[in-house]
């Protein structure tokens, strides 16, 4: 209060309190880069059609190849380059080709396979994503490669990716909720083990494009007897 | 002129004046701008003027049912937006000593306030509309404060006050503070929150007034003359003081007078009302672009709202950014 | 040390399978005879050898992958065999030809899993394992097949992500270590465990056994299984319940190699008790709720991965060679089961167990096969799973935790209650009694409205128990018996060595 008395007397500005410059430029970036894949995520909960998921999907992967770039020049690790080159292209182009081809098939409606609102669905993520922060900030993981909030967010997105597929009901989501759950884990390799060797970043991703392939050929068998994308017809098995 | 300095009570004045002439050519400009890109010649941009100038001059008519809240509301509520621009970084880069009264949770609890009593004022009036457009302003209100409040969090966290003078501050600090990922969040965040409260699409359609889907235009329709004169110029005010704040505290604290300086501070003015013109742009731009969303669906927006807000947070807290 | 046999290992089936798809089903079906046959006996070949290396470290054995080599070598095999007489030439082209492709390349994979060397190579193995094989659980295309499909692949996959990250905070874990670029072999990651970070140790360890478990079937994470399983066709089925299930077991194993090396026995064990318990009272409960004969055994698999975790979770070396040696017996029983279960629904047309009556009538060498299997399935001396579980139960009984022990035995009783009620009903209830929900079925076994008809091979007549059949199911009683009465010496040498291995030393 004595301060406010003579500040008003005197009428002297007040002086902002000193900053730390804040985090490097570096991290800043690379956290947002991280955070728009997570925000990807969220954005793949709420989208109504088929393709604007698939769409989704190709952008959290281009997010994920822009990271490995970033990451790889800033700590010199050359094989980086290219497994970021390789993700770009089997993720980015060739992946959602072949889903969008599966799909030209099936009759894309307005899927309505939300089985709660939106808005409860964001509200579920959001709790499931604080506790993912909250697990990962108990454990000593220390990142040589970027900053560590980065590993709570890309838990963040495994778990998200995983509400996904629980709350949506249609193949396509489910198919594009594992292939982000892939992203996720991406990200989360890019954090602690950037250095794996560049033969077994290849073998991870042409083991992606098998598993998209046939993903895409069982939601061809499905919608083939289903005549649907729903998942709310999978009910024949109990028990 | 240029070796003038005034004191703090004098740059005080100033910076409400500035407000309460300013905002309705902010409002006149936005709206004409909307009517070229809609390809109409648009109305002049003085227009709100001459309209506040002719509502002056008309008579009062009072429902059967109205009392003495239908005439308070609009003057309280107007009395609430002169007060804000007190609290909150409008023309200068230092806090003044008045702007010490309230931080971001006060500055947001006078403008709680303010909907507060037009809302109570639309009940009271016992029409349909008003009451319609008072319930929905109310919930939907209601449904955003959690995200203001973790805006305040960040910034609380952030600069370790609540003061909005002191985020201008850090963010004209250093790059790396102006983009940490928390700031941009907090930012987008309260770029939707003004969005919703200014009542722009995607959630209120501003032009009309379609009674499926009014909210804040509801409020009005019961009040005429003098006291509609307020209610408009007050919600004009409602929207320069949010662009303000979305400019001076989050985006672009640049500009702002340095010193007690005339010549500084008459500087500002026009530095403000640039980038004020410039969120309007945008807010134009989302207008034409996008459909208003169904008012069920407002939820969803809310989400995206807070989302965006708890993440900042999140990411602050726990993590180190 | 030459290991030339797991190179053609690794390349046999792989050449046979990839020439299926191109070659006439009758070819096909010698090709894969051959293939498993070529495999088993390279398989028998490497269990007296210390252990063998080939491609310069990339694929490696040692007595623990042994163990599981042999396992899925021997399931190929006697499905090989029984897929001869299962799918008579003349069917359908198209089905054929997807079958033997992806039959032989599912085992490919599986081979590969139990002998590539490194965590991250086991990881792919066992990704690759579960696309094709949700191929052929679709491979029948009805509703029902593509429904199960669907689940497992997709709670599959979400599985293999979180073992992915398991693997990924290991690599992290050795990086301390071995610098930020290395090869995550086995024997390495072994060498230098206990200068690991044990916090990071367990999580990978929780991760590897909440990922590989989904694979195995351990409950919570088993839904997919029993749907899975029951649809498949039957050659499918055995593959999928004795050798896969093996083969995530190995998984987690490896992971529990490095962990209890790192943190010591009692947190690993105790995540395995938890996991294993819960398989045990929820498939033991669930027997006895089955109308479908193929549920029924997918249930008996998910009960004996459950006595799997258990006996890992004790201490004692006996237990742990109990435990190895219930995977080579469960794999015998288990196929021949599932080999009968084919059999009985091709011959009377339907799964559902309400209508099947007077099995070993009809079936007169694999009806009472199917119920000896079902006895060794139950744990009945004398045959393997019997030696296995009293093993286990006597490695428990030593150690502290006797009490779980006798869990175990209650719990096994009762899955013992529900698939001899199975066998009662089914085989030994003479046809021509009316099924209690009197659905006015008539009488005789041929008679029998196929009501859920589990679909024979389109376009061909229902095979009953041709004599491939009645081979490939002795073989898996003989395998069974054999490791009940007398395991042969050398067996029982690399089973010690295998518990050595994995840590048990007392």
């Amino acid at each position: 209060m004595l301060r406010l008395a003579t500040l008003w007397t005197a009428g002297v500005p007040a002086v902002a309190p000193a900053f730390s410059p804040g985090p490097s430029r570096y991290s800043s970036v690379t956290e947002a880069i991280t955070l728009v894949v997570l925000l990807t995520e969220f954005a793949m909960l709420r989208a109504g059609l088929s393709r604007s998921q698939v769409r989704l999907y190709a952008f959290q992967s281009f997010a994920v190849s822009v990271l490995a770039v970033f990451v790889a020049a800033n700590n010199g690790i050359g094989e980086l380059y290219a497994v970021a080159i390789l993700a770009f292209v089997l993720k980015v182009v060739v992946v959602p080709a072949i889903l969008t081809r599966l799909l030209r098939d099936a009759y894309v409606g307005l899927v309505a396979s939300h089985r709660l609102r939106v808005a409860t669905m964001v509200l579920i993520a959001i709790v499931v994503s604080v506790l993912a922060f909250i697990v990962i900030k108990q454990l000593p993981i220390r990142s040589p490669s970027l900053p560590t909030a980065t590993m709570g967010i890309a838990c963040a997105v495994i778990l998200v990716s995983f509400l996904l597929v629980i709350l949506r009901s249609d193949v396509v989501s489910q198919a594009v909720g594992t292939f982000s759950l892939g992203n996720g884990i991406d990200v989360a390799n890019f954090i602690i083990a950037a250095g794996l060797p560049l033969i077994l970043g290849v073998v991870l991703l042409f083991d992606l494009l098998v598993a998209a392939v046939v993903f895409g050929l069982l939601i061809r068998a499905h919608h083939g007897r289903a005549r649907t994308l729903s998942t709310e017809t999978l009910e024949q098995l109990r028990g | 002129m240029a070796g003038i300095d005034l004191t703090p009570v004098q740059i005080q004045v100033f910076q409400v004046l500035a407000i309460v002439v300013l905002a309705p050519l902010l409002s006149g400009a936005i709206e004409h701008l909307e009517g070229r890109l809609q390809g109409r010649r648009g109305p002049r941009i003085l227009q709100p003027y001459y309209d506040l100038a002719k509502l002056f001059r008309k008579e009062t008519l009072l429902p059967e049912d109205a009392g003495w809240v239908f005439v308070a509301g609009p003057l309280v509520a107007f009395m609430c937006y002169l007060v804000v621009p007190l609290l909150i970084p409008v023309l200068t880069a230092y806090p003044l000593p008045l702007g010490f009264m309230g931080d971001i949770l006060g500055g947001g609890f006078i403008l709680g306030l303010a909907g507060f009593v037009v809302a109570l004022a639309a009940a009271q009036s016992g029409g349909p509309y008003a009451q319609l457009g008072s319930s929905r302003s109310m919930t939907f209100g209601a449904l955003i404060e959690p995200s203001m409040l973790f805006i305040t969090f960040t910034v609380a966290l952030v600069t370790t006050t609540d003061l909005p003078y002191f985020e201008a501050a850090a963010s004209r600090a250093s790059l790396g503070q102006a983009v940490r990922p928390a700031h941009l969040l907090a930012a987008v965040a309260f770029f939707l929150v003004v969005l919703g409260d200014t009542g722009r699409i995607p959630v209120e359609t501003h032009a009309s007034t379609l009674e499926f889907g009014m909210i804040d235009e509801a409020r009005l329709l019961e009040h005429s003359g003098p006291l509609l004169a307020l209610l408009k110029w007050g919600s004009a005010m409602k929207q320069m003081i949010l662009y303000t704040i979305l400019v001076n505290v989050f985006v672009a604290p640049w500009g702002l007078a340095g010193s007690r300086a005339l010549s500084a501070v008459l500087l500002a003015i026009p530095v403000l009302m640039g980038k004020a013109f410039g969120v309007g742009v945008v807010f134009a731009v989302i207008d034409n672009s996008f459909s208003k969303l169904r008012l069920f669906k407002i939820t969803e927006f809310m989400a995206g709202a807070f989302l965006l807000a708890a993440l900042a947070v999140v990411v602050l807290y726990l993590g180190s950014g | 040390m030459v290991g030339w046999e797991l190179i053609v290992v690794m390349v046999v089936p792989l050449v046979v399978g990839l020439a299926s798809w191109w070659t006439p089903a009758k070819l096909s079906r010698v090709l894969s005879l051959a293939s498993g046959l070529l495999s088993f006996v390279l398989a028998l070949t490497l269990i007296p050898a210390r252990s063998a290396t080939a491609l310069s470290g990339w694929l490696r054995v040692d007595a623990l992958s042994v163990v599981f080599m042999v396992t899925v070598a021997f399931l190929y095999m006697t499905t090989a065999v029984f897929a001869a007489g299962d799918l008579r030439p003349g069917g359908d082209k198209r089905y054929l030809r997807r079958f033997f492709a992806g039959f032989n390349l599912f085992a490919w994979a599986m081979l590969m899993a139990t002998a590539v060397n490194g965590f991250a190579l086991l990881w792919v193995a066992i990704e690759i394992t579960t696309i094709i094989s949700a191929l052929l659980v679709a491979i029948e295309g009805t509703d029902t097949a593509t429904e199960a499909a669907w689940k497992y692949v997709v709670i599959a996959s979400m599985g293999l992500g979180i073992a992915l990250f398991g693997t990924i905070v290991l690599y992290e874990a050795g990086t301390v270590v071995f610098g930020s670029s290395y090869e995550p072999f086995y024997s390495e990651l072994l060498r230098a465990a206990g200068r690991f970070s044990p916090e990071l140790v367990r999580l990978s360890f929780v991760l590897a056994v909440l990922g590989f478990g989904t694979k195995m079937g351990l409950v919570p994470l088993h839904t997919w299984l029993p749907d899975a399983h029951s649809e498949a066709p039957t050659a499918v089925s055995a593959l999928l319940s004795g050798a896969l299930l093996a083969v995530s077991f190995y998984a987690i194993l490896r992971f529990y190699q490095v962990s209890i090396r790192t943190l010591g026995p009692a947190f690993p064990r105790d995540i395995l008790l938890g996991f294993g318990l819960a398989s045990l009272v929820l498939s033991s409960l669930s027997l006895a709720n089955q109308r479908d004969l193929k549920r029924l055994f997918a249930y008996s698999s998910i009960e004996h991965m459950g006595v799997l975790a258990v006996g890992m979770s004790f201490s004692t070396r006996i237990a742990v060679v109990g435990v190895l040696l219930h995977v080579l017996a469960h794999a015998a029983a288990k196929s021949t089961a599932f080999f009968g279960a084919g059999s009985v629904t091709n011959t009377f047309g339907t799964k559902d167990m309400r209508r099947i009556r007077g099995g070993t009538a009809a079936l007169p060498w694999s009806g009472p096969m199917l119920l000896l299997a079902v006895l060794g399935l139950s744990a009945m001396p004398p045959f393997g799973l019997f030696r296995s579980e009293f093993l286990i139960v006597s490695g428990g009984l030593t150690d502290p935790k006797d009490a779980v022990a006798a869990v175990l035995l209650v719990l096994g009783s009762a899955a013992t209650l529900g698939l001899s009620w199975f066998a009662s009903q089914t085989m030994l209830t003479p046809a021509g009694r009316r099924p209690p929900s009197g659905t006015g079925v008539r009488g005789s076994s041929e008679e029998l409205a196929p009501a859920e008809a589990c679909p024979a091979l389109p376009g061909s007549p229902p095979a009953r128990s041709s004599a491939w059949i009645v081979a490939a199911m002795a073989t898996g009683l003989g395998a069974l018996a054999l490791l009940g009465v007398h395991p042969p010496g050398v067996l029982s040498g690399l089973l010690e060595r295998a518990a050595r291995e994995l840590g048990a030393l007392r």
